[in-house]
């Protein structure tokens, strides 16, 4: 298919020899590290700044901007932590842009590493990412042999070393001072802020976190400039975002698109449309956290901005798609029993409210709701919204609360039947 | 008007509180409480309950008022005035009480649980709930003492956060997440921290529960006093809850200035020994069979026994200040006799001297304040978890601050994972110390040590415990490494009243005041107030008084408040002196040991009983009243003492206690003391002879009294009498951990399990000095440490013979 | 003792790959190392673990228990993850998931099969949503698989065959995954 624009993350995804360091190299790799070398911390951090690159891993901060709040004159050391942990239900672009290409996530966190001075980077991959981990084992390997990481990188006499760590199966590792405190071995429960990380984070020393595909950014703009990496995306949203589809579409996949794209391009160019052809009922713009939409969203454009006028967030921008044989209550029970599943137990609302919500969504969906429930689902959707120690409640309330907006129907009618009105007719149509 | 103040606004009210106070507490200051679980003012916070949102002015999210610092014209609106807030408060509420069983009827906690008080002023008035709730196996026992019953809990994590923040004791952690989430501890562990009980007390709902209180009572059944704990020099506040004139719970009372929130597991679970069952309420005579007699029979026999006799008084560090001084006023002034003491043992006559007498000056003494906030703390001889468990934690306290901390002791202390340990040979301490003094350069523990006390601006503590004041020299040592570094300087005393005894001059040569007898002057201001001093040579020590009951020298002796039996470090000397002395007069709450030697017993009150002061470690002199009555006819003991003068036609001049109070305060008012000329010379590198030095102090719970009946506490914390050795020791002589051991010295013998340890320093052996299965004075000879041989039982008593026994406390002077 | 002889050094590998005052760091691979030794996290290696990086066996304990990819009871052979989150179920997973107890004989609720060969686990997102639904077999991802394809790879692994993951090598067991897990695996070349 030809693309209207010259693709940046995934250009090289065709060449396999890209997993290696010679692939790498010959498509100009490590090249971002050595001009990087050449500069000051100043300069990489002024010329992420400018570029305007925003934080992929949900939050959508302004990388260089974060770079920059980290303090050089403590005495302690500073940290680079790529974020690879990845969970947000919906989501694995990360995976497949560190299957593809693992040098461009180790040049990037060098880079980092340079703009705030640290000697030392980690790499947090999610245990269930077990064969990417190994693959970053072994491209961590060449880099070193090489010279592009370890005491002398590229002869410039500077240290920098990326330890990776894995995580053993928690999403809320995937917050950032919940990730920290998995990796100094501790339960991974979020840390209260302030001190935020860039002051006080890793081993108590001021920390960059940043997403993987954040990170991947890096090298480019480095050596192409913050105004070429502006050329793509909307002003406040510059560049090009990984977006995931998955659900009942027939192309299901990694894409990469301009910011600012609309949900309808992506949905009918790349993924193919729905399912079969069937009607779409709702999606999800930026993996299970964030309010679901519907079919009157299809033109929203997929940006940080865009989303958020149409009540929702480009999160993870992990679209998951419903077609109209699927019962949003049956895929809130299932989101929201993940929040229950994932919530760490620290806070209560979480802890307790999601998997209350849990029993009545369920109740529900088997036919056994009664009129009550559906107050006590809005007053859950209020009672977690914005309440919870960490962000992870606020996605167990967009689910509800969205849901809830969009199909209130939908749930009347599950207690009013006493049943799913969509259960067991459309089941045997989903392909395997 | 506190440093860096900040003025802002809580539902209206104005108030102006130090920079980072939190608004929670900012809120207290203006008597509004706004609800709490997860939040405790000793805990850093958490965040974690989420019960305590108020609204912040600008802010679009609610905020948990327990972890936001308060900031410049602030608005903050709680449940009072916000309906936001109080709403939030209401639906966090009904989280909370989704999975509570709500058996508030059987809980130990009803009544008194914050939980239930929230859900009565605020909870919705019935449940939307109607799913099965949460289930555990209940209680499961975390130990002998304290019981985890997870249904009730609400995950708030205080007890574990206790547990890693403040005692480090982490044996309490939350297992698993989400709604598994459990506090727990590992299979097959036991929560082992002398500090247990502390997590059951800021538990905020009935989760945890102390064994012994379990169905004990209801809170409406009690009636409270508040006291202070009589189990060590810590001073701690207490809140005595008694029913129906039992004594059934003891409870932390905060006070920051000592022991913050916190008690350890023998103040709060050793509570049972005034009931025990050998409490005496009256007078008992041994020619009468040990009938009930009365005062007034027996204190004009015994005045004309003390009349006509030579007499002498042991007594311990458990009585009052009043008591300590009117007993060193009887026996100067009515009696005149300066054979008197209070010391268990351990001393080295000089050096504990000197050690009084630099801490009456109020200047260069430490408080746990000091202790707090000192960037450098060096113990020696002291193991603080052991012998003043709160003093440990306030030193754990400023560990997590940042202090630099140095311990100097044979045996490696709880303070291990906050602290750099030199293991020094018991004796040897002195010579470590000498080098801190001299301020050696290199990478010595010594000179890490001496630089860091002199960089510490003059607030490094230097703390001493007593065992080291057995050296002659040690004190003046410690003074001088304090005096040089311009570090405070604490001797710690370990009994409950040692330094008030010390202070009222219940000592052969010590004066009210640290006053000494043989100083004219320091004498004459003491005669000012009592009148004359009947005896001006200084007297026996507790050892020398035990020797002259021996040796037929003392026609009377009182034993006070004490139990030489167990307590004196030579079992065998006391045995004798008890059997050979005319009269033994046994001052006391109880039969106990003594009772076989008694001719008369005196019934003495309790700390429970009574009304009078304390003086901590610190120096501190607390007020303690009666939490209730005293049984039958026994009394304070002071005025026992005021009793017998009155007998002997004499009379100490007060017969309130207000009176004595006022005499009192001109004596024991703070002086400067004189300067003392530091007499060590030095003498070189320490002699290492290869033999093995013996070495006890009392664990925290172990066989003493004050434990009597504190069943569960010492299933929990009390293990059977052991020996401890190091690895080259132990290989030396074919010895091998677990095997049972005899230790042979010139006092006696004794066979005990071996642990195989490099927590103990080479050369050295450790007996814990009173644990079961071992009274260790039965191996010494008046002082805490001796020459051991140690051979394995069946290999008979080994090659090696009973070595020089001077050689035990290293270079004497 | 867990870690002994060849796996103490391997212990001490992993303890060398954090800086010397947070080695507490370690914890998570270790617990993978133990896990690659006895197939589940026992009391004993929690307990040595413990000793190793100078905590508590109950902060261990909590660690390991937060994580829900060590096993702290008995565990199969196999560990047949499958993801049943919204991605996955719209492409039918739940189906797979009835399969793979169905196939292995593992009840709902239990452990691992009668014969000890299998555990089955529902996993929430496995980050293969493009390959719905998504299976993990000893952590070796397989894709778009059905319910006759999962009973394929069970009756496959009872024949002691090692199915080929859709990436990567594959892994003969749930041991032989962790030991990958705890980083001590080769990697193969390129
Ligand atoms: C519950 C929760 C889960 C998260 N999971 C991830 C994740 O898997 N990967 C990620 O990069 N960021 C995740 N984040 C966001 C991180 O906290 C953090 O903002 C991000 O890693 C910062 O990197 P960025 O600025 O490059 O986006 C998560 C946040 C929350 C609240
Ligand atoms: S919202 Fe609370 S319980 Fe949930 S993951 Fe965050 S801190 Fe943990
Ligand atoms: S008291 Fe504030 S969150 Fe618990």
């Amino acid at each position: 298919m030809s693309l209207w624009f010259e693709p940046r993350l995934t250009r090289d995804w065709d060449d396999p020899s890209m997993i290696g360091l010679d692939g790498y190299v010959a498509k100009g790799g490590y090249e971002a590290l050595s001009k990087a070398l050449a500069m000051t911390d100043a300069d990489i951090v002024d010329v992420v700044k400018s570029s305007g690159l925003r934080g992929r891993g949900g939050a959508g901060f302004p990388a260089g901007m974060k770079w920059g709040f980290v303090p050089r004159d403590t005495g302690k050391p500073t940290y680079v932590v790529a974020n690879f942990d990845e969970s947000e239900p919906g989501t694995c672009n990360n995976r497949e842009l560190v299957e593809r290409d693992p040098h461009r996530l180790l040049e990037g966190m060098a880079i980092a590493a340079l703009a705030i001075g640290c000697e030392t980077a980690y790499l947090y991959v999610r245990g269930e990412y077990l064969w990417q981990s190994m693959v970053l084992e072994r491209a961590i390997a060449q880099a070193y042999a090489a010279g592009h990481l370890g005491p002398d990188v590229q002869g410039s006499g500077k240290r920098v070393d990326v330890v990776l760590h894995r995580g053993a199966g928690a999403y809320i590792c995937g917050e950032e001072t919940a990730l920290l405190n998995s990796l100094e071995g501790f339960r991974g429960q979020p840390r209260l802020r302030p001190p935020f990380p860039a002051v006080e984070g890793l081993f108590a020393s001021p920390t960059v976190i940043n997403n993987v595909e954040t990170l991947m950014n890096v090298p480019d703009i480095l050596v192409r400039g913050a105004e070429w990496f502006r050329e793509l995306g909307t002003e406040k949203s510059p560049g090009t975002k990984m977006v995931t589809v998955s659900g009942k579409v027939e192309r299901p996949g990694n894409f990469e698109v301009p910011l600012g794209t609309s949900f309808r391009i992506v949905l009918e160019e790349l993924a193919g449309g729905v399912l079969g052809g069937r009607a779409l009922k709702a999606w999800t713009p930026g993996g299970s956290s964030t309010p679901m939409l519907t079919a009157e969203h299809l033109d929203v454009g997929l940006d940080y901005e865009s989303l958020a006028e149409a009540g929702s967030m480009l999160g993870t921008a992990a679209i998951m798609v419903m077609d109209d044989t699927d019962c949003v209550v049956d895929c809130a029970t299932r989101m929201v029993r993940f929040y229950a599943h994932e919530s760490c137990g620290k806070c209560t609302p979480c802890r307790e409210g999601s998997w209350w919500a849990t029993r009545v969504l369920e109740r529900l969906e088997d036919g056994q709701g009664q009129a009550p429930d559906l107050p006590i689902m809005r007053d859950l959707g209020t009672n977690l919204m914005f309440r919870a120690f960490c962000a992870l409640a606020d996605g167990t309330a967009s689910v509800i609360n969205s849901s809830l907006q969009h199909f209130p129907d939908e749930y009347e009618a599950h207690v009013r039947l006493g049943g799913c009105p969509l259960k067991v007719e459309h089941l045997e149509e989903v392909p395997a | 008007m506190p440093v860096d103040p900040i003025t802002l606004t809580i539902d209206d009210k104005e108030v102006t509180v130090p920079k980072g106070t939190l608004i929670i507490r900012a809120a207290e200051q203006l008597g509004i409480e706004i609800p709490r679980f997860c939040d405790h003012p000793y805990l850093a916070p958490a965040g974690a309950c989420r019960q305590c949102y108020v609204q912040v002015e600008g802010q679009g999210k609610l905020q948990t008022s327990c972890t936001v610092a308060v900031a410049p014209g602030m608005v903050v609106r709680t449940q009072n005035t916000s309906d936001a807030a109080r709403q939030a408060q209401v639906a966090n509420l009904e989280f909370l009480l989704l999975n509570h069983p709500l058996d508030c009827p059987i809980c130990d906690r009803g009544g008194e649980c914050p939980l239930q008080d929230q859900a009565l002023a605020f909870g919705p008035g019935e449940s939307r709930f109607i799913d099965a709730k949460r289930v555990f196996p209940k209680p499961v026992p975390l130990s002998p003492l304290v019981g985890l019953d997870r249904e009730r809990c609400v995950l708030c994590a205080r007890c574990t956060r206790f547990c890693d923040e403040i005692s480090g004791d982490r044996f309490l952690e939350l297992f698993a997440r989400s709604a598994g989430e459990r506090v727990s501890i590992a299979a097959g562990e036991d929560f082992r921290s002398p500090f247990s009980g502390n997590t059951i007390q800021i538990c905020p709902v009935g989760a945890l529960t102390a064994t012994p209180y379990r169905f004990v009572a209801r809170p409406f059944d009690l009636t409270s006093g508040d006291s202070v704990c009589q189990h060590c020099s810590a001073g701690c506040n207490v809140r005595v809850d008694v029913r129906r004139g039992e004594v059934v719970r003891v409870l932390a009372r905060e006070n920051p200035d000592v022991n913050d929130a916190w008690i350890c597991d023998k103040g709060r679970f050793a509570y049972r020994h005034a009931d025990a069952p050998g409490r005496i309420t009256t007078p008992l005579i041994r020619d009468r069979g040990l009938e009930p007699a009365s005062f007034g029979e027996i204190l004009p026999w015994l005045a004309e026994r003390c009349r006509s006799g030579r007499v002498a008084f042991l007594t311990g560090g458990r009585l009052m200040d009043e008591d300590y001084y009117a007993l060193s006023k009887l026996a100067r002034t009515v009696v005149g006799t300066n054979d008197l003491d209070h010391r268990r043992a351990f001393h080295g006559g000089l050096a504990e001297v000197v050690a009084a007498a630099a801490v009456t000056d109020r200047e260069r003494s430490v408080t746990y304040r000091d202790v707090e906030h000192a960037p450098v703390i060096l113990l020696v001889g002291l193991d603080a978890e052991q012998e003043v468990p709160i003093l440990h934690l306030r030193i754990r306290k400023a560990a997590a601050r940042g202090a630099k901390v140095f311990v100097v002791h044979p045996r490696r202390t709880r303070l291990h994972d906050v602290a750099e340990h030199l293991p020094t040979r018991p004796g040897h301490e002195v010579f470590v110390l000498d080098r801190i003094r001299e301020g050696v350069d290199g990478e010595s523990f010594e000179a890490r040590a001496a630089a860091a006390l002199r960089g510490a601006g003059g607030s490094g503590v230097v703390l001493v415990g007593e065992r080291l004041a057995e050296h002659p020299l040690a004190a003046d040592l410690a003074l001088a490494v304090a005096s040089k570094t311009g570090s405070r300087f604490g001797y710690v005393t370990r009994r409950a009243n040692d330094r008030g005894a010390l202070g009222a001059g219940v000592h052969p040569s010590l004066l009210p005041g640290g006053r000494r007898l043989g100083v004219a002057g320091e004498r004459a201001e003491v005669e000012a107030v009592w009148g004359s001093i009947m005896a001006s040579e200084d007297g026996r020590d507790a050892q020398e008084i035990l020797q002259a009951c021996a040796d037929r020298l003392v026609d009377v002796l009182f034993v006070i408040g004490a139990d030489p039996l167990r307590d004196h470090p030579d079992a065998a000397l006391t045995r004798r002196a008890l059997a050979n002395v005319g009269t033994l007069v046994v001052q006391s709450i109880e039969l106990g040991d003594l009772e076989p030697f008694a001719s008369v017993f005196l019934p003495a009150a309790p700390a429970a009983e009574k009304d009078g002061h304390v003086t901590d470690w610190e120096g501190r002199s607390q007020r303690i009243r009666p939490v209730r009555d005293a049984l039958g006819i026994s009394r304070p003991d002071w005025e026992i003492f005021a009793g017998l003068a009155a007998a002997m036609g004499s009379d100490l001049g007060f017969e309130t206690l207000e009176e004595l109070h006022e005499e009192m305060a001109s004596l024991l008012a703070p002086r400067a003391m004189p300067e003392r000329p530091n007499v060590w010379a030095g003498a070189g590198p320490p002699q290492w002879l290869d033999d093995l030095t013996l070495f006890t102090y009392p664990l925290l719970v172990d066989e003493g009294r004050l434990s009597d009946g504190a069943e569960e506490l010492k299933a929990a914390l009390e293990d059977p009498a052991f020996a401890e050795m190091h690895p080259v020791d132990a290989e030396k002589r074919g010895l091998a951990d677990g095997v049972d051991v005899r230790l042979t010295t010139a006092a006696g013998d004794a066979t005990v399990p071996l642990r195989v340890t490099e927590h103990v320093a080479a050369g050295s052996v450790f007996v814990p000095f009173n644990q079961p299965g071992l009274a260790a004075n039965s191996l010494l000879s008046g002082r805490s440490t001796a020459s051991v041989t140690v051979a394995a039982v069946d290999e008979g008593s080994g090659p090696e013979a009973v070595p020089d026994a001077a050689l035990a406390t290293g270079p004497a002077a | 003792m867990v870690f002994e002889g060849p796996l103490r050094a391997d212990a001490d590998s992993i303890l060398a790959r954090y800086p010397e005052d947070h080695r507490r760091s370690a914890v998570m691979p270790l617990l993978y190392l133990a896990q690659s030794v006895e197939g589940s996290v026992t009391r004993e290696a929690l307990r040595e673990i413990g000793a190793l990086l100078q905590i508590t066996t109950a902060e261990v304990e909590a660690v390991a228990s937060f994580y829900t990819m060590y096993r702290l009871r008995p565990t199969g052979t196999h560990v047949i993850s499958v993801c049943t989150n919204l991605a996955c179920k719209l492409r039918g997973a739940e189906a797979v998931f009835e399969a793979a107890h169905e196939a292995t004989g593992v009840a709902h609720g239990a452990e691992l099969s009668d014969d000890g060969l299998f555990t089955v686990h529902e996993e929430e997102c496995l980050g293969v949503c493009d390959f719905a639904p998504a299976v993990q077999i000893n952590f070796c991802s397989h894709d778009t698989v059905s319910p006759e394809r999962m009973r394929e790879l069970v009756a496959g692994l009872r024949a002691g065959e090692v199915p080929s993951p859709a990436r990567g090598p594959a892994f003969d067991s749930f041991k032989a995954a962790s030991r990958a897990l705890a980083g001590l695996e080769e990697v193969p070349s390129a």
